[in-house]
């Protein structure tokens, strides 16, 4: 059996990627870097304010104790943002291919959104998008990159998507909620149609990635101990993308866009079987179907949509409900909730006992038509 | 004690109160308007009834009984349309046996806002949740077919709360209906607050069930599109009944509430259960990831939801077939009469397709035997 092709994992970005790229005469401080606070733990800021990130970078799988992410950039180990390290990591736990996904610009690209600033959000995003080519993309073909976009207006947008896929970019990533980023109209409204339309055109899959929206999920207890937070905060991240998708089943976009593939990544499988069935007996009770509303959502589901796993036993199990044909496999390296490095040992357990064919096409064949490899 | 005639009990049905269940029971010299109770206003120039709650007329109809009405879309206007099947309990049980239902439990129907009277001040709150729990135990014991759950405050000391949930029990009532985010109703806090331990220990020792229903009041989500119509927004939301609730629930996992009282009954009621397995694994998941043992969470989460987490279904048959990932103990059915999702009166035709083919001992746990025994029917 052959590696596995990971549908989500993330780059950290390295300290000089911004500062590198950005005019600091002309943006000094706002750039995104990294600062040393009085405690001397060293964090991330952008545009002058700490990201939302635990520690130097989350990367929880390669500590030896994985709640506690590195506090100081020399802790960091080199897999995170190296990519010949990553190279060995990912032959270490027979990860093939890998999809990328970033960190400092937000785990869904959604932390360039909040900058108030078009033009400084814009040379962020791109700063991002060519060093993910500069160093990723032309370390290895094993690397599918994906870019991040400005958020609003929509011919920006696309106006970077094409750019970006000219330079390489393989994908889209696009913050869930655009909404509570800053003043922009709810994702509805057909002026972000520009953004879809240029994904569908230009056969790139759209990724909403689960964990980079606040307001879609419950906010943690007080004092909960570090671990237990980053758990918790793991948890409703992939529950938070079953309000994304039902409202993206509704809103129409999909029947404008019919070609438009679309993938909550992080979003975890089991989910999906009652709510793919909640929505059709709801949209059925409730009249939809007819002009408008020319399909089931679960037959919007099955041609457009994919949900990912990692470590989902239950969720394989419940392929049938999903669709194998609309799910993907990750090992999220290197956040916490990572298999890594036992990818291998979860994916046996959670595919025991599948036929070849649809094991083959979770594990591999479902991605490799979305990334054309 | 009730008899299995039919075989089909409902863990989650809404009982309206006649229209003067507050007036009656709440002191008009102290209280006044602020007695919830139903008025005539005028809307678009027609004269209707709406419920006054805190003095403020509230939006929507006066009864929440759709399925009730000739037209199943239908949302009554007047109190007169109003069939007196939602509000008499003698007349409902006509319903119950034209749906072949032995026994239903009995959350509230208008004026109550997920389980709450938002009304801001203390005493006038707790005048308002007993004059409730008074009024649904003495239409419950019309019938033992019916199974009370009382409401409580949010604003009183946590004694205050325990008392009247004592006494709640006391006249009849088999579990409270709570929301899962007390603190959006502001003064409360929220649910995972040690504030709360006393009433858990009191539910543990009555053996009366926490209920959750719907979305819980959690209040997450995406805003509503102004582009979407009525129904298009109820399907779009149809992922909001679940969503809050299951990101609370590891919430009280997290914060020890299920090994503080490990058999403390929570049912999630209206959730469905099909996602469960998700939840179950996603818990497990990150407690191996992490090592959560050594974080004090000494027990596998699904383990812990296993002895004490409820679900239900009314629809699905995903649920069904993926019971023994969720754990067949652990499911209920509900009707939701008399509200717009309900399978009445056509409930046996939703029924058996949900559980077709399965073994005629789940069919009995999930239809009737896991309710018996969680509300102590027995």
């Amino acid at each position: 059996m052959r590696g596995i092709l990971s549908a989500v994992d993330h780059v950290q970005e390295p300290p000089d990627l911004w500062t590198s790229r950005l005019s600091a005469t002309k943006w000094a401080e706002r750039i995104p870097l990294i600062e040393t606070g009085g405690d001397g733990v060293e964090r991330w800021f952008v545009d002058g304010q700490p990201a939302a990130m635990d520690g130097a970078a989350p990367a929880g799988a390669l500590m030896p104790d994985r709640a506690k992410a590195p506090l100081r950039w020399e802790d960091v180990p080199e897999a995170a943002y190296r990519p010949a390290a990553r190279l060995a990591a990912m032959d270490a736990a027979g990860i093939e291919y890998s999809v990328l996904y970033p960190t400092v610009a937000g785990l869904g690209g959604e932390a360039f959104g909040r900058i108030t600033d078009p033009k400084l959000e814009l040379e962020c995003v791109r700063a991002d998008n060519d060093g993910l080519i500069d160093e990723w993309a032309a370390a290895s073909p094993r690397f599918i990159p994906q870019c991040i976009v400005p958020l609003f207006p929509a011919e920006t947008a696309a106006a970077e998507i094409e750019r970006a896929v000219a330079r390489g970019h393989k994908g889209v990533i696009y913050p869930a909620v655009p909404m509570e980023l800053r003043e922009v109209p709810h994702i509805n409204e057909r002026v972000y149609d520009p953004i879809w339309a240029t994904c569908e055109s230009l056969g790139m899959p759209l990724c909403l990635r689960a964990g980079s929206a606040t307001s879609i999920q419950a906010p943690p207890p007080a004092d909960l101990s570090p671990a237990l937070d980053l758990a918790y905060r793991s948890i409703t991240g992939s529950t938070s993308m079953i309000c994304v998708l039902v409202n993206l089943l509704v809103s129409g976009i999909l029947e404008r866009c019919p070609k438009l593939n679309v993938v909550f990544a992080g979003s975890g499988l089991g989910w999906g079987a009652y709510q793919f069935e909640y929505t059709d007996q709801q949209f059925t009770a409730n009249g939809l179907l007819g002009p408008g509303h020319e399909h089931l959502p679960s037959e919007l589901l099955r041609r457009q949509c994919y949900l990912t796993g990692w470590y989902d036993k239950a969720g394989v199990e419940s392929r049938k409900f999903v669709g194998s044909g609309n799910i993907l496999w990750s090992a999220n390296f290197p956040l916490a909730t990572s298999t890594w490095p036992s990818t291998r040992e979860y994916v046996e357990r959670a595919f025991e006992g599948v036929p070849d064919a649809e094991r083959e096409q979770m594990l591999w064949g479902n991605a490799a038509r979305l990334y054309s490899l | 004690m009730v008899q299995v005639k039919y075989g089909l009990m409902s863990c989650d049905s809404h009982a309206q109160l006649g229209r003067d269940a507050f007036t009656s029971r709440m002191s008009a010299g102290r209280w006044g308007n602020l007695i919830p109770q139903v008025v005539e206003v005028e809307e678009a120039g027609e004269k209707v009834h709406r419920w006054l709650l805190n003095g403020q007329v509230l939006a929507g109809s006066v009864v929440n009984c759709p399925a009730l009405m000739h037209d199943r879309r239908y949302y009554p206007k007047r109190w007169e349309e109003v069939p007196s099947m939602a509000y008499v309990p003698a007349e409902r049980l006509k319903a119950l046996d034209e749906d072949h239902v032995d026994a239903e439990v009995l959350f509230p129907n208008t004026p109550v806002q997920v389980g709450t009277f938002p009304v801001g001040d203390v005493e006038l709150e707790l005048a308002c949740v007993q004059a409730y729990n008074d009024a649904m135990a003495e239409y419950a014991q019309t019938s033992e077919r019916y199974i009370p759950l009382a409401l409580i405050p949010y604003l009183s000391p946590i004694e205050v709360v325990t008392a009247e949930v004592e006494r709640a029990v006391r006249a009849g009532h088999r579990g409270i209906l709570m929301v899962a985010a007390p603190e959006k109703v502001k003064g409360s806090k929220p649910v995972t607050d040690r504030f709360w331990d006393p009433l858990w220990a009191t539910c543990q020792e009555l053996g009366a069930p926490i209920n959750w229903h719907a979305s819980s009041g959690v209040g997450i989500g995406l805003p509503r599109w102004k582009g979407y119509d009525e129904r298009e927004a109820h399907t779009a939301s149809t992922g909001h009944n679940y969503m809050g609730p299951c990101q609370v629930l590891p919430a009280l996992l997290f914060t020890g509430v299920f090994d503080r009282y490990p058999r403390l009954n929570w049912v999630l009621a209206e959730t469905g259960a099909g996602w469960l397995p998700h939840l179950l694994e996603r818990c497990d998941h990150e407690w191996e990831r992490l090592h959560l043992w050594t974080e004090g969470i000494a027990t596998r989460p699904s383990d812990v939801f296993r002895r004490q987490l409820y679900v239900d279904f009314w629809f699905e048959r995903s649920g069904m077939e993926l019971r023994h990932a969720i754990g067949v103990d652990r499911i209920m059915w509900e009707s939701d009469l008399p509200h717009i999702t309900t399978t009445y009166p056509e409930s046996w035709a939703y029924v058996e397709r949900s559980v077709e083919g399965l073994p005629q001992e789940d069919r009995e746990k999930l239809l009737f035997r896991n309710l018996m025994r969680v509300y102590h029917l027995n």
